[in-house]
């Protein structure tokens, strides 16, 4: 402990020199003690110095009994009263905490310092251990000078004993009346919303997202809303009808046309049958017009093949539309089968000849004709 | 910014003061113990023995030396900051509603609740700021007021030239300083909406009101005219004024404690609400609370405020840089063109 203090109040002493502030030639506890009143009494608002220091660490064993240690401390010295306390305890001499330090320090090498490149400093100092071993101590430390300017006032305040319950309590505050709360990111902003962001729910925002992606076209005029709620639509057909005379003019040709319901007029039209019925509409499954004549279905893929494994093994026989690998939605692991179109149905031939029995990791492949899906 | 919690109050908080250099933190509460903060840290500096009621009302001289409290145990206490003793003591018949030293620490102004048989009463003391100085018993002004309804809150104007006062009915009087003559009264709030709260700008030129109403109302002092208001979703319990440069006030409510149990905490609105002062236009707010806030103070170097709640915590927030560097678009073209 007392070791630590006189480290510190070393680099208190050269700092107050560097630094021109205040040179205190001191000799006696008693005068050290009338220029630190002097200070408190001064109004003027001072300067502060935060003096930090850093080590860096490394530890190194060196002689059998010798421990190389290294210590990571970080100081910071609030006013200049304490470090007028620090400097005393260094020069003086009289501190209690030097009295009970054994003598066995005194035979120590002094302790070496010597300038780094980097601006920092290296410190050496030897010690004894509590264990009696002989511990050599390298510090590098490199300082920084923080300048705060405080009012005295507070400087004062802050040096007064506290009272009632807290009579006595060391200083800093105490885990019963203060904890920290979690951080808040507090912005301003300009033309905040009430009830924005910290107010919906994680599942109102997924709605919202969901409403906002889907895209919503009337079929009559196109504009972004429903089909009921358009506007025209007493006035017009949906799109693509639009071209048909109207129904109440069609009376006559309406028997003709029995099978299409609904054609004119405003009556409900199937899918399959708008757009002049020309259209096959759309089918389930996607973009994907696929062609099952050139499918193959590949059974005994192994859990920890990849579509990119079966296009690799099939690619070879054509040009591969469509790898389907099968996988499991929770593990994400393959089920076992597989489909594999291809461009062309003789190379699907082929590839269904040649790849049946293919070895893929430890299992072997077999390969058949997709069955026409229902 | 991380909120420092302070959790030395076992019961709600009714008033948190800041010392003029904003280091120290005091704070009142319904339990009958103030107590003192250090604002950098959290730290409690210590406690104040002696109330045996509910505390309403706290505030601290210029100088802080001098400590004042008044509550429900009918007293109003002047104690030493620095030791914690009890100075002096005053008894009324009734509960002490606020109280607040003037400008320069010469005056104490108290206000006494109106109850059955007993009018609101507004007494200024003479208050000798030296270290071991005798107070006085008597007080030089008592204003009892009878002709407007309770007053809730009641501070100095600048030079202590008024005494403003607010209402149980949402009107804003004004009282000469000296003789304790009504000047002046506006009904600037919606009638029978209970004015909360009364902060004064830094220079006690003009005052914030907060009201049950869901307003704040910045006012004149010399005409108690309302120069700008401030609307919020919930009922006030306190407003305060961000001193230069920044242009802030800070709203703080919710609904009434006894409502709270019914509602969750997010529509509870427990925020601490933060308005544009000149644009009267909601820039942001700070959760935080899980019960409405009952008072919010401003530290009169602006880095920091703190809010007292009804769930017995006091909210330190140091503010980080973006609150002071934001400015309205109009501010920054302002700028841009040198003025």
């Amino acid at each position: 402990m007392s070791r630590s203090f006189e480290a510190f109040s070393q680099l208190y002493l050269m700092l107050i020199c560097f630094e021109k502030a205040l040179v205190i030639v001191c000799g006696h506890k008693t005068f050290i003690g009338a220029a630190i009143a002097d200070f408190l009494i001064s109004s003027e608002p001072w300067d502060i110095k935060f003096v930090s220091t850093y080590n860096d660490r490394q530890p190194t064993r060196i002689q059998d009994n010798t421990i190389h240690d290294t210590e990571s401390s970080t100081t910071r010295t609030k006013t200049r009263a304490t470090m007028a306390a620090a400097v005393q305890n260094n020069l003086g001499r009289t501190d209690w905490a030097e009295d009970d330090e054994p003598d066995l320090a005194t035979a120590m090498p002094a302790p070496q310092t010597s300038k780094n490149k980097d601006g920092s400093e290296t410190i050496v100092t030897f010690f004894i251990n509590e264990e009696g071993k002989k511990v050599k101590r390298t510090q590098r430390i490199r300082r920084t000078v923080i300048k705060k300017k405080e009012n005295p006032r507070v400087a004062e305040r802050r040096a007064w004993s506290k009272i009632g319950p807290e009579a006595g309590k060391p200083p800093g505050p105490r885990s019963e009346t203060t904890t920290l709360g979690e951080n808040i990111v507090f912005r301003p902003t300009m033309g905040y919303k009430s009830g924005q962001a910290q107010e919906t729910t994680p599942q109102e925002d997924k709605k919202a997202d969901a409403l906002k992606k889907m895209q919503i076209k009337c079929r009559i005029c196109s504009g972004d809303h429903f089909t009921t709620k358009c506007p025209f639509k007493d006035t017009m057909a949906p799109e693509g009808e639009a071209a048909g005379p109207p129904a109440d003019l069609e009376d006559g040709v309406a028997g003709d046309t029995a099978g299409q319901l609904g054609t004119g007029g405003g009556g409900y039209v199937p899918p399959h049958l708008r757009k002049g019925g020309a259209g096959a509409g759309e089918r389930m499954g996607g973009k994907y017009e696929r062609d099952d004549l050139a499918t193959l279905r590949v059974t005994n893929v192994s859990e920890i093949a990849e579509e990119q494994d079966l296009r690799g093994i099939f690619e070879r026989y054509g040009r591969v539309t469509r790898v389907f690998l099968a996988k499991d939605r929770e593990t994400g692991r393959a089920k076992g089968f597989a489909f594999v179109s291809f461009g062309d149905r003789t190379d699907a031939a082929n590839a269904c000849e040649m790849a049946d029995g293919f070895g893929l990791h430890h299992l072997i492949l077999k390969v058949e004709f997709a069955k026409k899906s229902t | 910014m991380r909120p420092i919690l302070l959790s030395g109050h076992e019961r709600a908080l009714t008033q948190v003061k800041f010392s003029k250099e904003g280091d120290l933190i005091f704070s009142v509460s319904k339990d009958h113990i103030p107590c003192a903060w250090y604002a950098a840290n959290g730290e409690r500096f210590g406690a104040y023995k002696g109330h045996i009621g509910a505390l309403w009302t706290v505030d601290v001289d210029p100088t802080t030396t001098l400590l004042a409290t008044g509550g429900a145990d009918n007293t109003l206490r002047l104690w030493e900051v620095q030791t914690g003793r009890e100075i002096k003591q005053w008894e009324f018949s009734t509960s002490i509603r606020r109280c607040e030293f003037s400008e320069d620490g010469r005056l104490l102004l108290g206000v006494t609740e109106k109850r059955t048989g007993q009018l609101s009463n507004i007494v200024v003391y003479n208050i000798d700021p030296t270290p071991g100085a005798s107070q006085p018993d008597e007080p030089i002004l008592r204003i009892v007021v009878d002709e407007l309804p309770r007053v809730t809150v009641a501070g100095f104007s600048y030079l202590s030239k008024y005494i403003i006062t607010g209402h149980e009915n949402g009107s804003v009087a004004q009282w000469d300083g000296k003789t304790g003559e009504l000047l002046h009264e506006v009904y600037s709030h919606d009638d029978g909406m209970s004015v909360t709260d009364l902060q004064w700008s830094a220079d006690r030129t003009y005052f914030l009101t907060a009201s049950k109403d869901k307003t704040a109302k910045l006012h004149d002092t010399n005409t108690l005219e309302v120069l700008k208001t401030y609307v919020a979703d919930t009922p006030l319990n306190s407003a305060a004024i961000t001193p230069e440069p920044t242009n802030y006030v800070i709203l703080g409510g919710g609904q009434a404690a006894m409502d709270v149990t019914t509602t969750s905490a997010r529509q509870g609105k427990f925020e601490a609400r933060f308005y544009h002062k000149i644009f009267e236009e909601e820039v942001g707010r700070v959760r935080g609370h899980f019960g409405p806030l009952n008072y919010v103070a401003v530290s009169p170097d602006g880095k920091c405020y703190c809010s007292g709640g009804e769930d017995g915590y006091v909210r330190v927030h140091h503010f980080d840089p973006p609150y002071f560097d934001f400015k309205f678009e109009v501010e920054r073209e302002k700028e841009r063109a040198g003025y």
